[in-house]
């Protein structure tokens, strides 16, 4: 070892090692020696190491000592016993020459001890100093006498050599076998020790607390690693993001955070509603709302009817209609229908906490970015290779992410240098947008006019195809010609590629707000008729039980038996608007799920198989020019996918299988758009790196969870839910279950507590007082905010002044 | 493996190699192992197919580059006191050499000597000064055909642009000493050769 230039030795000051107790040191001694010889023979040390502090430790560290080969000679000074620093057994800690000559060649040259093996030896220094002056003063360590202050800190400084040790050991490159060796000295020492600093009664509680700090300290980290691992499709997303850039990527990454966060809803969901109803609640077929009506009964099994989600899927867990009002079910008592209700209005409360919560901590990353733009070409060409790669696969990942990173940087500079006419611009900007308002608000009449005319033809019978589904097909049409339309007008505006796809993302994001209107509204029209209906039905039926109960005591000739009930696929049903929403919405997103699927099929895949194999036999090169392969759309993905959420979120109430449906659809998604993404597109022309945080997207799932969270909270407040399907049937109002629950189940203190909270004379002050919290705390952040750019500033000053000087 | 190579290394080159190096007994007689199971032909010297033989070399795109840096000028095989001298510039720096004061001569694993290591990877003509040309054929090697010959000039010109302090329009050492100041080129490109 160069390193190791011992020349310590130098004066051996002896510390004050007189209280040394000469017994413990021979043991040690001896210990040390017989440690040592097995290390490497070098038993100069072996009397130096007699701590005064007849520190049992110091075998240890003698032990490692004896680990560091060719201790050259430690020769003098071993006199003094001086500190023993070494003795800390730094084994792996590598001290400098200086530290050495501060023990005083306390003969200690333990200064092999710090298995100097070309390592720095920074620390070692300050350590070195410490265990000189603390190393005085033989504590008697090895017998668990009370120690004096001298001794525990002594001691203590030991330990944390030993712990450092133990934390480093991996970096050190020595062989396995002598790395073992001084790791379970360290760890021995440790472990005796540490307990030991409790002073005197206390210690067996103190080494208590350290022992469970310790094992919590490492399950909070296996815990950690065991969630990283858990992560799924990490390498996926890896992958396309290395061929496709961080942009492409950021796409999967919401993919997945929605998958994640559905999961989560479906586990509610199934838990608390679908499986206490199928566990515990009456079966298919006891009740009339759990029945196929006779009149509908032979074609309930159809291929087509089922496709439609009527017949036996309607009459099934997966709606509304099939739950059971009884007001608790099962031996554990279990209330159906408030758990019913907690878990629709759970479902939002938890989509909206983790939505904002991710918001938050997004926000935090998009903070300061640090490091400006020096040398971004020259780093990136000098430094970006990675060294340590040898898996052919990896490099070939890494090869590609180069390439996509120069294209990002390339694509910002040219951004940060464009400087034209601004004026032109500007004007050229206002154009556009006008277009677009122009472009929207048509689209926005049409649809009007299109359900107005299909309001019209409801009330006829002899329709045409064409006029059954006029509205499906213009929005349709509407959603496939306006975003390219919004594109070719957005490159009037010129603006940089991140920039444009948020541009985009907003105006699709407005059309398609079109639609969702178009659908409310048909909606509601449906829910309304059947609302009317449902006043003549449940008198009719009333009427119909009536009869059937003459009939029968007409015909048995005997008043006193008890006519058996009807079956229940006689009685006649309300039309159950609940369920009949909760068709509409699963139709719709099954119908999506289709749509986009194809699309993908089609859009993609079969032009890029055409592209390819009829680019042998045509005139013009298809790769190069049209059609060529197909990009990833990131904006109209990503705005599927978050209208899709919004529907999930307004049927779940109405239909809670449909979380269900969705988790099994964003997991294929998962898979078949990786797939698709990787066979069939190719990267950007210009490609660009997503902003750091990914608040835009989450912006727009907080818009849509707002707009879909409206009509259910409507729909609960208002509507009088049906009278003979769901689990609120029979109340005026679906949220009287809770002031059921309170009256009933709740002390009746707790019914009090809440009509007083209900006051608004109390509520109007919270509310007043929340509003100041949120401006106070927006003022506070501003502030931080303003105190961040001077900072940055102050920064760059600094960085421009070195640069000149 | 280890028998027979210690008996082709005699002690006096051992001492040699430790003086000029600065790397220990058991390293010299480790790295020593390593270059007898490299060399196939077994006559003592290495060639360029050996050194492509080794994976992480083979994927690098500036891997001929690093093989060429082994190869002393217009020669074709390196014997082991070539190997060790291109492999000290990779021995982690050591505190007590920061030490040393600099009146004996830089050791080879100095800070300066590891970047003028890696200046000369892409110093081809051995001018003391990276031209554009020699950038773009190094940016032609990391990203292959995938971005186009403008846009890499592009890029050339910017590095240039970036790191050239005296206006030759040309990357001298230490511009390139400056541009990789704030890179911990000590950690980076050390290798801790086991004892």
């Amino acid at each position: 070892r160069g390193g190791r230039g011992r020349g310590k030795k130098a004066a051996s000051e002896e510390e004050e090692d007189e209280d040394e107790v000469p017994a413990p040191r021979g043991r040690r001694g001896g210990n040390r020696k017989a440690a040592r010889k097995g290390k490497d023979g070098d038993d100069e040390d072996a009397d130096d190491d007699d701590d005064e502090d007849g520190k049992g430790p110091k075998k240890r560290g003698a032990g490692g000592r004896g680990g560091r080969g060719g201790r050259g000679g430690r020769g003098g000074g071993r006199g003094g016993r001086g500190g023993k620093k070494g003795g800390k057994g730094k084994e792996g800690d590598e001290e400098s020459e200086e530290e050495e000559d501060k023990k005083g060649a306390k003969g200690k040259k333990k200064g092999g001890k710090k298995g100097k093996d070309e390592e720095e030896d920074e620390e070692e220094g300050g350590k070195g100093d410490k265990g000189a002056t603390g190393k005085k003063g033989a504590k008697g360590k090895g017998k668990e006498d009370s120690m004096s202050e001298g001794e525990m800190a002594k001691l203590m400084e030991e330990v944390e050599e030993k712990k450092k040790l133990i934390a480093t050991i991996r970096n050190k490159p020595w062989r396995m076998r002598r790395r073992l060796t001084h790791l379970r000295e360290s760890q021995q020492f440790v472990d005796k020790f540490e307990g030991a600093l409790g002073k005197g009664k206390g210690r067996k509680w103190y080494a208590y607390k350290v022992m469970m700090k310790k094992k919590w300290i490492k399950f909070q980290r296996d815990f950690e690693n065991f969630r990283t691992a858990c992560i799924p499709w990490e390498r996926k997303i890896k992958e396309v993001e290395s061929h496709f850039g961080s942009s492409v990527a950021s796409y999967f990454i919401f993919l997945r955070w929605m998958y994640g966060m559905n999961l989560v809803l479906f586990g509610f969901t199934f838990g608390l509603v679908v499986i206490p109803e199928v566990l515990m609640g009456l079966p298919y077929g006891s009740i009339p709302r759990k029945t196929v009506p006779r009149a509908e009964a032979d074609s309930a099994q159809d291929y087509s009817v089922l496709m439609d989600f009527n017949g036996y899927c309607k009459y099934s867990v997966l709606f509304y209609g099939f739950y059971n009002n009884q007001r608790t079910i099962g031996l554990l008592q279990f209330r159906l229908p408030l758990s019913y209700l907690m878990v629709g209005i759970g479902t939002f409360g938890y989509s909206l906490m983790v939505v904002i919560r991710t918001m938050a901590k997004n926000a935090d990353v998009g903070g300061g970015d640090g490091e400006d733009g020096e040398f971004t070409f020259a780093w990136k060409m000098f430094t970006s290779w990675d060294y340590l790669i040898g898996n052919a696969e990896t490099a070939d990942n890494k090869y590609a992410s180069i390439t996509t990173s120069f294209k990002e940087s390339i694509v910002d500079e040219q951004e940060n240098q464009k400087d034209e006419n601004i004026h032109l611009r500007r004007f050229l900007r206002v154009l556009a947008n006008f277009m677009i308002i122009c472009s929207l608000g048509g689209s926005g009449y049409l649809i009007y006019f299109v359900v107005k005319r299909s309001q019209e033809f409801a009330s006829r019978d002899d329709l045409s195809w064409y006029e059954k589904n006029e509205v499906m097909i213009i929005m349709s049409l509407l959603g496939l010609v306006c975003p390219p339309l919004f594109e070719t007008i957005a490159e009037l505006e010129e603006y940089h590629p991140r920039i444009a796809l948020k541009w985009q993302l907003g105006r699709i994001f407005a059309l398609f707000l079109g639609n969702l209107y178009t659908f409310l509204f048909a909606l509601f029209d449906e829910v309304n008729t059947k609302l009317e209906l449902e006043g003549s039905i449940r008198n009719a039926s009333l009427w119909n039980m009536k009869e059937y109960y003459a009939n029968f005591t007409l015909n048995s000739n005997d008043t006193e038996a008890t006519p058996p009930p009807m079956h229940p696929s006689d009685i006649i049903r309300g039309p159950c608007w609940e369920t009949g929403v909760g068709i509409e919405f699963v139709k719709l997103t099954v119908s999506d799920i289709q749509v986009t699927y194809l699309t993908i099929l089609i859009g993609d895949f079969a032009r890029a198989v055409i592209v390819r194999f009829l680019n042998y036999c045509w005139c013009w090169d298809l790769e190069a020019g049209f059609p060529s392969y197909g990009e990833f759309d990131i904006s109209g993905n990503v705005l599927g996918l978050v209208f899709n959420q919004g529907m999930i979120w307004m049927g779940a109430f109405y239909a809670p299988g449909l979380v269900g449906i969705n988790v099994l659809r964003l997991l294929s998604s998962m898979y078949y758009q990786c797939w698709a993404v990787m066979a069939t597109n190719v990267p950007h022309e210009r490609v660009f790196k997503a902003s750091k945080s990914n608040n835009f997207y989450m912006g727009l799932l907080l818009l849509i969870l707002f707009l879909s969270l409206l009509p259910v909270v409507y729909t609960i407040m208002t509507l009088p839910p049906s009278f003979d399907c769901g689990p609120f049937s029979g109340k005026a109002k679906m949220f009287d279950v809770i002031m059921e629950t309170i009256d009933l189940d709740l002390p009746a203190f707790l019914g009090t507590l809440f009509s007083y909270a209900a006051n608004p004379g109390l509520i109007i002050p919270a509310v007043l007082l929340m509003v100041l919290a949120i401006y106070y705390l927006n003022s506070v952040s501003e502030a931080y905010q303003g105190a961040n750019m001077e900072l940055k500033k102050k920064m760059q000053m600094v960085r421009l002044q070195q640069k000149k000087g | 493996m280890g028998s027979r190579a210690s008996t082709l290394l005699r002690e006096e080159e051992i001492e040699e190699i430790k003086k000029e190096t600065g790397f220990s007994h058991s390293q010299i007689t480790r790295l020593y192992s390593r270059f007898s199971s490299l060399d196939k032909g077994e006559n003592g010297t290495l060639s360029r197919e050996d050194f492509q033989r080794i994976p992480e070399l083979a994927i690098n795109p500036l891997g001929d580059r690093i093989i060429n840096a082994f190869f002393p000028e217009s020669e074709d095989q390196v014997n082991f006191r070539g190997f060790m001298r291109t492999l000290a510039h990779f021995r982690p720096i050591e505190d007590n050499e920061k030490n040393k004061d600099h009146t004996a001569s830089e050791p080879l694993n100095s800070r300066t000597n590891k970047l003028l290591f890696a200046f000369r990877l892409y110093d081809l003509d051995r001018d003391d000064k990276i031209s554009r040309d020699e950038l773009l054929q190094v940016l032609r090697m990391m990203v292959g055909v995938n971005i186009s010959d403008e846009q890499l000039g592009s890029i050339a010109d910017r590095t240039i642009q970036e790191a050239d302090q005296n206006g030759d329009s040309s990357i001298s050492f230490n511009e390139f000493i400056k541009v990789l100041e704030k890179v911990d080129v000590e950690q980076k490109m050390s290798i801790r050769f086991l004892h």
